[in-house]
């Protein structure tokens, strides 16, 4: 069957390339995201309940890629409803936050259930809150090698960011969409090509 | 403050008197009224405080059967109804997947609070206890588990008040051994409410106008809160498994609903009188936003219901056939929307229980605002969880139709101006009043103008109010009529069979010109009815 028609599910609607986003309570999935799609940083918590979708067009390989991106919950009490969302996932975004050491093991827990039910998802392993490390050295309560070398074994690439100052924001997703073209050339030459003279480069909300 | 203790010349009129002249005059003008029926409607306070505690399967045809078991399940019954391959057993597997999930044990720790600033842990309780602050708040409202494990306190940080906790679980036990329920305890202004809902216990602590059963109906309403997050069988097996689980973990993120919760409930009437507000919008808008959605949702299966909302109002709601919407459910939704500030920035999805339509399963919830420059909020429910992208085609269009027809205009022009203020009506000596509809269980309310201008005087006359509600209501002696003079208001509450009226005039208007005037003021609703209401009942 043509993957690409596969992957256009009935949870990942139009888009090209799905993307989730795990990791646990407050670990600064929803700010990532506000950040990659608004360009945008506000300090207030506000959990999210359930999950919540965005679209944004990248360009990549002089091509458009549609990334849908699943902003999920991080609360324990939707972990049932984890699976439709990166349920055919072609990444996924697993966040920790580098100042508390247990956020990672929440995310060894995802790691772990991914590896089991989507093999074709690769993940990326994002610790957040790198602001907080800058300021002060002793916040730092994760080690980066140590990270990686836990990514190496399980397959995951590491990267630390920070939604605040966006620092290496845009990099991951970069990355996330260069693998993606890399690995999916049936899927690229499928799409529309990009006209980077032409285009603003504005990060769009919705492309579908 | 006055009122409180000198209620002067508290007369109590003949109901014969006034109703008399004023139902003459009305004959069957009765405003607001209507045979099509969307949201479940209750006669009277009692009643709708029985039917928020207890599941009822309510139905157009009027069949209400107590909830027997699953085969019951709305949910479920949409899902055999409407025979799609895809949903298959998704509404049983969420609850139970929650619970084993869970108790697969990868219990994760919830955010530690700083633990630096409670180093004395014997000394934490007192130190709220002896906050003059913290004792003289309002109303204080307390969840715990039935073994006494603290889950909520609404001022302070519950994990500081185990002691109060085991005393509230204690005062709870010690009467459940008699074979009885604790109800509530009376101490000089202060009333102490009890809701025993296994496996939680919710108390209330208030010395507000609040009435015992007016604190009980709060309370049902934040249990009612907790089981739209979990779904009640969750909330049972949780506990049946592990009694000392710790609710918090599943709880996270739930304080804001309840916070937010009961700051409405503290001022917003619709709680007290059980009804939804509207937001005020000429006929042809209202039908055009209507039938805008009916046209893109009534092919989409397992859509339960769409409706439009802002600012805790309804703007349209369009229902699958068989299905009515309890207000109390639509109260949760209004709350859910209204706390969360960011679902403006995105299409949300998720799983919604709406404990009067079926408490141990979740709709799933496609949340949205129309556009970035309007503020209503679109919700799509429906019983399928893989949906989320035909809701969000649907929304799409159904926002470039309302935009084509110029409806996000009307409706941002309706939220800037269609609030009134009682001088529309033209009584000079009425200040303010609520006007509840029966049949359709919705009212309408003008916004305040001075003398109600402060926070503390809207609290003020809306504590009067609960006065009133509680003196119609009373289970003991119900009135159908009620006419009191104080020094400072004149108040009038008035229940038939089609309306409630609660109205706040000035304190030297004469009987006869109370009369005129809550004439006046029917006429006037009567005239105004098809914009404050919703009289039609649209389904897909």
């Amino acid at each position: 069957m043509d993957a690409h028609i596969q992957h256009k599910g009935i949870m990942t609607g139009k888009v090209d390339m799905k993307v989730v986003m795990l990791g646990q309570m407050a670990c600064g999935k929803t700010s990532l995201v506000e950040r990659f799609m608004h360009n945008h940083f506000s300090s207030n918590y506000q959990t999210t309940i359930g999950a919540a979708f965005g679209a944004r067009i990248m360009d990549v390989a002089g091509k458009k890629v549609c990334i849908g991106l699943w902003d999920t919950a991080g609360s324990e009490r939707y972990e049932a409803m984890g699976r439709i969302y990166y349920r055919d996932a072609m990444a996924a975004v697993v966040c920790y936050d580098i100042t508390q050491p247990d956020t990672l093991a929440r995310a060894k827990f995802w790691v772990t259930e991914l590896n089991k039910n989507e093999e074709n998802c690769k993940l990326y392993l994002c610790g957040t809150k790198l602001d907080l490390v800058e300021k002060d050295k002793e916040a730092r309560r994760v080690d980066f090698q140590d990270v990686t070398d836990y990514g190496k074994e399980v397959g995951a690439k590491v990267i630390e960011t920070s939604s605040k100052t966006g620092e290496n924001v845009e990099e991951l997703f970069a990355q996330i969409v260069q693998d993606f073209a890399e690995s999916n050339a049936a899927i690229m030459a499928s799409l529309k090509d990009s006209f980077p003279l032409t285009e603003d480069d504005k990060p769009r909300r919705k492309c579908c | 403050m006055a009122e409180r203790s000198v209620v002067v010349g508290e007369t109590s009129v003949a109901p014969t008197d006034i109703e008399g002249v004023i139902s003459d005059e009305l004959k069957d003008d009765t405003p607001g009224v209507s045979g099509e029926v969307m949201l479940v409607n209750t006669d009277s306070f009692d009643e709708c405080n029985h039917d928020l505690d207890t599941q009822k399967v309510t139905t157009e045809e009027g069949e209400a059967d107590e909830v027997v078991g699953e085969p019951q399940s709305p949910i479920r019954k949409v899902q055999r109804e409407q025979d799609n391959d895809l949903v298959g057993n998704m509404g049983d597997m969420t609850v139970e997947d929650v619970v084993c999930k869970v108790e697969a044990d990868n219990v994760p720790v919830i955010p530690q609070h700083n633990n630096d600033d409670d180093e004395d842990e014997d000394d934490v309780d007192e130190e709220y206890l002896q906050s003059v602050d913290w004792l003289q708040k309002e109303k204080h409202i307390f969840i715990l588990s039935e073994s006494g494990k603290p889950i909520y306190t609404r001022y302070g940080k519950e994990d500081r008040l185990v002691t109060l906790f085991g005393l509230m679980q204690a005062l709870v036990s010690f009467v459940a051994d008699s074979d009885d329920v604790i109800r509530c305890i009376v101490s000089g202004d202060h009333k102490f409410v009890f809701l025993v809902k296994s496996p939680l216990i919710l108390v209330a602590v208030s010395h507000s106008m609040a009435s015992i059963p007016q604190l009980f109906m709060q309370l049902t309403y934040v249990h009612n809160q907790i089981i739209s997050v979990l779904t009640a069988s969750a909330l049972t097996r949780m506990f049946e498994k592990r009694r000392n689980y710790d609710f918090r973990h599943l709880l996270g993120g739930t304080e804001r609903l309840l916070d937010n919760l009961l700051n409405m409930l503290d001022y917003h009437p619709s709680f007290l009188l059980g009804g939804v507000q509207c937001l005020p919008l000429a006929t042809s808008i209202r039908e055009t936003i209507t039938q805008t959605i009916i046209q893109y949702c009534s092919k989409i299966k397992n859509l339960v219901f769409g409706l439009i909302i802002c600012q805790n109002q309804l703007i349209s709601l369009v229902r699958m056939k068989k299905f009515l919407l309890h207000p109390a459910d639509l109260h949760l939704l209004f709350n859910l929307v209204n706390a969360t500030e960011s679902l403006k920035t995105s299409e949300n999805w998720m799983p919604i229980c709406l404990p009067k339509f079926d408490p141990n399963g979740y709709l799933y919830g496609h949340v949205s605002y129309l556009a970035d420059d309007c503020e209503a909020c679109l919700l799509l429910l429906s019983v399928d969880r893989e949906q989320f992208f035909t809701l969000s085609e649907a929304k799409q269009k159904i926002v470039d139709r309302l935009r084509r027809h110029h409806c996000l205009e009307g409706i941002n022009t309706a939220i800037r101006s269609s609030a009134y203020t009682v001088k529309a009506v033209g009584a000079p000596e009425l200040r303010h009043f609520l006007y509840k509809s029966k049949t359709t269980a919705q009212f309408t309310c003008p916004q305040f103008t001075p003398p109600y201008d402060s926070d503390e005087e809207q609290r003020r006359v809306f504590g009067l109010y609960q006065l009133l509600h509680h003196r119609v209501h009373s289970a003991a002696r119900p009135l159908k009529m009620i006419y009191l003079v104080m020094d400072t208001h004149t108040l009038l509450g008035w229940v038939t069979k089609d309306f409630e009226l609660y109205a706040a005039l000035e304190p030297l208007v004469t009987k006869q010109n109370a009369i005129v005037y809550i004439n006046k003021l029917l006429r006037w609703i009567k005239n105004d009815e098809n914009r404050l209401f919703i009289l039609s009942s649209p389904t897909f």
